[in-house]
């Protein structure tokens, strides 16, 4: 008869402790969830709220929200909203300073993070002459959405372009120039 | 800039000496702007300038060579249609006329014959020339990097679609003018920047790759159709063959307008007001 009391005891003990416990760590109902709506403003701040808890692994989700957002109202001021927030991701230590870099590049420079490197272009782009222009083709869709439909930059899209279509006819003429005697 | 325009087989836009004194003139004072703006590109030094104008003249002089032997073949084939010989075999006229056409046909091979390894030689040298500058600058000289920013020019939007040369078809014009013109674009262009003269230097020198293989093509094929075009002359009959030989022979020379190559369209001007990101590269 004892050992069923304490039995019972110790079963509304943790029943309660449980629900005292579920009552000082609430759970997110949208714990993780990328922002909805069309305020680019707004969803930053959400976006920075969530991603700097518990939700960092889920960066490369926000940050298509945001551009999906940032898509539905384009202007040249959203180019800057997102440096900022690439900013902010890696002092927040979710980017290191070179895929902060990379990213912004990627969708908002002119330029392509597609060509790089530190050697010569004879030993370092030849030998991968049409990897690097069909990364560089697939960079020039990235930068359409950042630049155009993101920002509405048309002038530095085509720029892109066009610096894609020279270093095209250049790599040619240089790669052969490099093999030739 | 001047901007590429097409010739016809009247026009005569060769490089007249003052004119060539006027763009030496103006290399001279033109070199210290640029390399106080960007990077000096050495691609054009005078040598090179040199090979691509005495490739042009050596052109122009295959062309007049040419130009008449070729007109007489298009009149003497097109009074053999007007004539309908094609279906009047046995016609002495039509027959005098065939044999005629055969001759002026093999005069034209002779005069590609003995013309044609000067302007190989020419076309090798600017060829060669071009690609060790290439090398030199832009492969070994330059990274990826490095390579972009030279393209993009340190310039933006307005200013840059103002001075740089739209890309060229490498068809479509007179052997001798599209020399002309790479000549008096490079004079040119040395004012502005180094940025253009290295798309100018790749278009040539693959312009180079495509003649110089033309015309190696082009006299491999002359030995086997002299000896067809003498052939035939028994027969007096312009075969199908030769008649694709004198049209490759045009369209070395003259052009062929309908491969021309699409122009690029210009750059609109890039909103000078933007942001520039720190993470900018």
């Amino acid at each position: 008869m004892n050992s069923t009391k304490a039995l019972i005891s110790a079963a509304l003990f943790a029943t309660v402790s449980f629900a005292a416990g579920c009552d000082t760590q609430p759970v997110k109902a949208n714990a993780c969830i990328p922002p909805q709506g069309h305020d680019l403003d707004v969803a930053v701040s959400q976006s920075k709220s969530d991603l700097s808890d518990v939700c960092g692994f889920q960066f490369n989700a926000y940050l298509e929200r945001l551009m999906n957002i940032a898509e539905s109202d384009p202007k040249p001021a959203n180019k800057e909203k997102f440096s900022e927030f690439l900013l902010w991701s890696n002092q927040a230590g979710l980017l290191s300073k070179q895929q902060a870099k990379s990213i912004y590049n990627r969708y908002f420079n002119v330029k392509y993070v597609s060509l790089m490197g530190d050697y010569n272009n004879c030993s370092l782009t030849c030998p991968k002459q049409q990897e690097v222009l069909s990364n560089m083709e697939q960079e020039l869709l990235d930068k359409e959405r950042g630049l155009v439909k993101i920002s509405r930059d048309t002038g530095s899209y085509q720029r892109a372009d066009r610096l894609l279509k020279e270093t095209e006819l250049v790599l040619e003429a240089t790669c052969t120039a490099c093999g030739a005697n | 800039m001047s901007t590429p325009s097409k010739f016809n087989l009247s026009d005569s836009t060769g490089v007249q000496p003052f004119s060539a004194l006027v763009f030496a003139w103006m290399l001279l004072f033109a070199i210290p702007t640029q390399a106080s703006n960007t990077p000096t590109l050495k691609l054009f030094p005078t040598t090179v300038l040199e090979d691509i104008r005495h490739t042009g003249s050596v052109a122009k002089e295959m062309e007049s060579g040419l130009q008449e032997v070729i007109s007489r073949l298009d009149q003497q084939q097109q009074l053999i249609i007007d004539s309908k010989c094609e279906e009047a075999d046995d016609d002495p006229g039509c027959a005098q006329l065939n044999k005629q056409l055969g001759a002026t046909y093999l005069e034209m091979l002779n005069i590609m014959e003995s013309n044609l390894p000067t302007m190989e030689q020419a076309v090798e040298t600017t060829r060669k020339s071009l690609a060790k500058r290439l090398r030199k600058e832009l492969g070994n000289g330059m990274t990826p990097w490095t390579l972009q920013e030279n393209l993009l020019g340190g310039q933006s939007g307005k200013q840059a679609s103002q001075t740089r040369p739209n890309l060229r078809g490498r068809s479509g014009m007179r052997l001798s003018d599209r020399f002309s013109q790479y000549y008096n674009l490079v004079s040119n262009s040395s004012s502005s920047q180094g940025s253009s003269m290295a798309v100018i230097a790749s278009d040539i020198y693959l312009d180079m790759e495509e003649t110089s293989d033309l015309i190696a093509r082009t006299r491999q094929e002359i030995s086997r159709a002299t000896l067809m075009g003498q052939l035939n002359q028994s027969f007096g009959t312009i075969t199908p063959e030769m008649q694709e030989v004198v049209n490759g022979v045009k369209g070395i020379l003259f052009g062929d307008p309908e491969s021309e190559m699409p122009l690029a369209a210009p750059p609109t001007t890039a909103d000078s007001t933007a942001c520039q990101s720190p993470l900018s590269l």
